[in-house]
């Protein structure tokens, strides 16, 4: 059964079409990729899926429920949870308490006006948790503005993370990483989802890479679906070729 | 460890002078009632600083549930009770509700928009209170009414000077075992979260505007009872208790000391309050320039306020 | 009848008026980023200036000198203090200085004309009723009306067929971007900050033909003008007209009506208007948030 599903959905600004009757899907336990020139919507698709604008008409089904009409919050308690292609953090905060947040959202007490000496204790350990999951526990005290870029991005995911996400949405996760932080990154979304089992969305401009893990790709251009597929399929339609790899090599 | 090693002895340092003020504060020149007085501005400053400093709202009607929290206790002690801690209740009450319901109309709103509704709405009660005569006593004010003795079994105290002191300072201590404890919990991780980023925290599955309205409400509560006490300090409700000035009054307390620091607008009442004295009986008629003056210096030099400098050089050190 | 129309007429010049205001504090919100306090004081200088201006110059003399030289006074602020906070993003600190400022000018003004409200005199042929019937029409009130049209008017032409105009409204939708061409930003914000200035002095002299001079009348002033911005939409020099238009003729009218709700009802129709439309009437998503 597929996780998420797009019916034809579109969005106009004024009379710009960004996304024009466009139908996806991702199933449960994938890892699917989106890829297209700038500007072709990709970043769009995320806004609409994950409630940041709503769509201008079309149905988007989250777990075999229909969330057009939900909000922002209400879809990540769904387990629809997403990063920003321009790192979203909490910039003065700790990497430690940036995580806190989200735990103490995913276990429902983020309106708790008193604390509490056991749920503080679980919520530690969950924070450590995941602070260890995503090699992040050696800067768990130092504030998340003083990290290098690559760092705060990983950031950005272990606080995804905290909602256990259903499915991940991420946009570009490597956007202005060097060599060496891509391909942490890249092993950190790799252990995602084969040790956890979290289906993955995410945007990205890396062709090797996409390429490299993507189990299926969608490629996306002037606000349509240009092909969807295996990798070895979307690398062979002509017209992706022709659109957007540069014509057939 | 360390860190918090100097918060528990700076706090006991605060409650120790608290506590003594009566002795030491007159060998300096100051007298009791004054020290009421900045004890009632810090504790309405510091509930502002829930919204200003730890939520990021920018609010500039905090005189409203202030001047509500005056009108209530009066209103209380002429028409219905002979307590003062009951009167202390109902004005406290009167503002956290006022905020309860108003802010379901500012939640939404941010920046610039938010700070001119709360405007607004202050606007508005403080033109009803000058204009209901019948209830509010209009422009002079609301008066007969005064703070009555408290009883405690055969013992009766009555509230001259430095009993009343110290009846200010123990609600200024519930007042701010509320803030800290509201702090220290996820609700007040929460407000420090929409204060870094509120399409993070969004994004993270918190419903921002219902924790704005949570913050706003209890800025108002805590508002209310400074309020009260100011109108058992004053003896006297004034409408411009209500007005606009007054809720700049409160940012400039809380940006003075800090507002990135919970005792920041306890240090910057002091100077305030103590300042505004100061220097209105040294140029009565130019005080304003002075305390113009002061707004300006602060901000141009001191954005971090007092203890935010202390907490720079601290750490640097 | 007649008193409808009387009261129609004083909201309209009270509309022109808050329009005045509105426009001039909207360029410098805009482009300055600075929320400013001390607007209604700026306008009270205007005021006062004319007033001791106008034995000299008379009030034509005053008319046009009052507004220039509050606006050097402008420049002169925006020099030496507003000028320190345009790196900040946190917009309470503009909110601070500027109400600093707005206490330091009422008690100048104060030190300096008196406490007390005074006269100011207006020419005899501007003073003298139009029309027998509509005795309220009174040539100074058209001239009011008119002069604020004319001076919108001007403005607005400036906005959009001058070079430097054009800079400003550039800059008013992006100004990093008309940094990065080579706009010379710290001159532009400073002439814009004398021009939002100037206009509230302008405001200020016309008011004193209407309203006796005292040295806290800009204190109601500055809250209207603000509620006029709101009404409008932050960041919409159209919108900051329409709104002001709309305060001041709703107050003209409801001061007939219900005198009580008077000083009242600006701020309802903010709220109502804020509710149904929460950036203001043609306010933009995201800006000033």
């Amino acid at each position: 059964m597929s996780l998420l599903r797009l019916e034809n959905v579109s969005r106009k600004f004024g009379s710009l079409v960004a996304l024009d009757q466009i139908s996806l899907e991702v199933a449960a336990g994938e890892l699917s990729a989106v890829i297209g020139p700038n500007g072709a919507g990709k970043t769009t698709l995320f806004n609409l899926i994950s409630g940041f604008v709503p769509a201008t008409t079309g149905e988007i089904w989250f777990d075999g429920q229909p969330i057009n009409r939900l909000s922002a919050p209400d879809r990540v308690a769904l387990g629809l949870v997403r990063t920003f292609q321009i790192t979203e953090i909490f910039p003065e905060l700790t990497v430690s308490e940036n995580v806190r947040i989200g735990v103490e959202a995913e276990a429902g007490c983020s309106g708790s006006p008193w604390p509490n000496r056991r749920r503080t204790g679980e919520i530690r350990a969950r924070v450590q948790e995941l602070l260890d999951q995503t090699g992040l526990s050696s800067q768990s005290s130092r504030t998340v503005n003083e990290l290098a870029h690559g760092d705060q991005r990983v950031v950005e995911v272990a606080m995804a993370l905290s909602r256990r996400p259903k499915l991940l949405m991420l946009d570009e996760p490597t956007a202005g990483m060097g060599e060496e932080e891509t391909d942490r990154m890249v092993e950190l979304i790799r252990h995602l989802h084969t040790r956890q089992g979290v289906s993955i969305l995410f945007i990205e401009h890396d062709m090797d890479l996409v390429f490299g893990i993507a189990q299926r790709i969608t490629v996306f251009n002037y606000g349509k679906v240009l092909a969807a597929g295996a990798p070895v399929d979307v690398a062979a339609n002509p017209l992706v070729q022709a659109a957007y790899l540069g014509g057939p090599q | 460890m360390k860190g918090r090693a100097r918060t528990i002895v700076a706090t006991l340092v605060i409650w120790a002078l608290l506590l003594t003020v009566p002795a030491w504060l007159p060998e300096i020149g100051g007298y009791t009632a004054l020290a009421s007085r900045i004890l009632i501005y810090a504790l309405c400053a510091m509930a502002l600083n829930i919204l200003l400093g730890y939520t990021g709202m920018m609010s500039f009607g905090q005189a409203a549930y202030f001047g509500l929290g005056g009108y209530g206790a009066g209103l209380a002690l002429i028409h219905l009770t002979h307590s003062t801690w009951l009167a202390v209740v109902a004005g406290t009450l009167l503002g956290g509700l006022a905020a309860l319901l108003l802010g379901a109309l500012v939640m939404r709103s941010r920046g610039i928009y938010f700070a001119m509704i709360t405007v607004a709405i202050g606007q508005i009660l403080y033109f009803a209170a000058e204009r209901w005569d019948s209830i509010t006593g209009g422009q002079d004010g609301l008066t007969g009414f005064s703070r009555q003795p408290l009883r405690f079994g055969h013992l009766t105290v009555p509230l001259s000077d430095v009993p009343f002191y110290y009846f200010v300072l123990f609600w200024f201590a519930i007042g701010v075992a509320v803030l800290a404890i509201l702090l220290s919990s996820p609700l007040g991780h929460t407000f420090v979260a929409i204060r870094e980023n509120r399409r993070r925290a969004a994004f993270l599955g918190i419903n921002v505007s219902r924790y704005v309205w949570a913050s706003f409400a209890v800025a108002g509560l805590v508002a209310g009872l400074s309020g009260s006490l100011n109108a058992l300090l004053n003896n006297f409700v004034s409408p411009a208790d209500l007005y606009w000035v007054q809720s700049g009054n409160f940012v400039i307390i809380a940006v003075l000391g800090g507002m990135r620091s919970f005792w920041g607008p306890l240090v910057g009442a002091i100077i305030f309050i103590g300042f505004q004295n100061y220097v209105s009986s040294v140029l009565p008629n130019n005080w304003e320039t002075v305390i113009g003056i002061l707004f300006i210096v602060i901000v141009l030099f001191f954005p971090s306020g007092i203890l935010g400098i202390a907490r720079r050089r601290a750490r640097i050190v | 009848m007649e008193l409808v129309l009387f009261d129609g007429f004083n909201g309209l010049i009270q509309g022109a008026f808050y329009a005045l205001m509105a426009l001039g504090l909207s360029l410098i919100i805009s482009l300055n980023a600075v929320i400013n306090f001390a607007h209604g004081g700026f306008m009270v200088i205007g005021a006062y200036l004319a007033f001791t201006l106008e034995p000299y110059l008379g009030f034509w003399g005053a008319l046009v000198v009052g507004p220039v030289l509050a606006g050097i006074i402008g420049i002169l602020v925006e020099r030496l203090l507003v000028r320190r906070l345009y790196g900040r993003s946190d917009p309470v600190y503009s909110l601070l200085l500027t109400f600093g400022l707005a206490l330091i000018i009422e008690d100048s003004v104060r030190s300096i004309w008196g406490a007390q409200g005074v006269p100011f005199a207006i020419p005899a042929a501007l003073n003298s009723p139009l029309s027998s019937t509509y005795f309220f029409v009174t040539g100074y009130r058209v001239f009011v009306v008119g002069a604020i049209v004319l001076a919108t008017s001007a403005l607005f032409a400036f906005l959009r067929f001058s070079s430097f105009g054009v800079r400003i409204r550039a800059g008013i939708l992006d100004l990093e971007t008309v940094s990065a061409l080579g706009v010379n930003v710290y001159l532009l914000r400073a002439v814009n900050f004398a021009i939002g200035i100037m206009l509230a002095g302008f405001a200020g002299v016309l008011a004193a033909g209407v309203l006796q001079l005292s040295p806290t009348m800009g204190n109601d002033v500055i809250m209207a003008t603000f509620v006029a911005i709101v009404v409008g939409g932050i960041g919409s020099l159209l919108g900051s007209v329409l709104g002001g238009l709309i305060i001041g003729v709703a107050a003209g009218v409801t001061s007939a009506y219900a005198p009580v709700a008077s000083d009242v009802v600006i701020y309802v129709i903010m709220a109502a208007v804020l509710l149904v439309r929460p950036r203001g009437l043609l306010g933009q998503e995201g800006l000033f948030e």
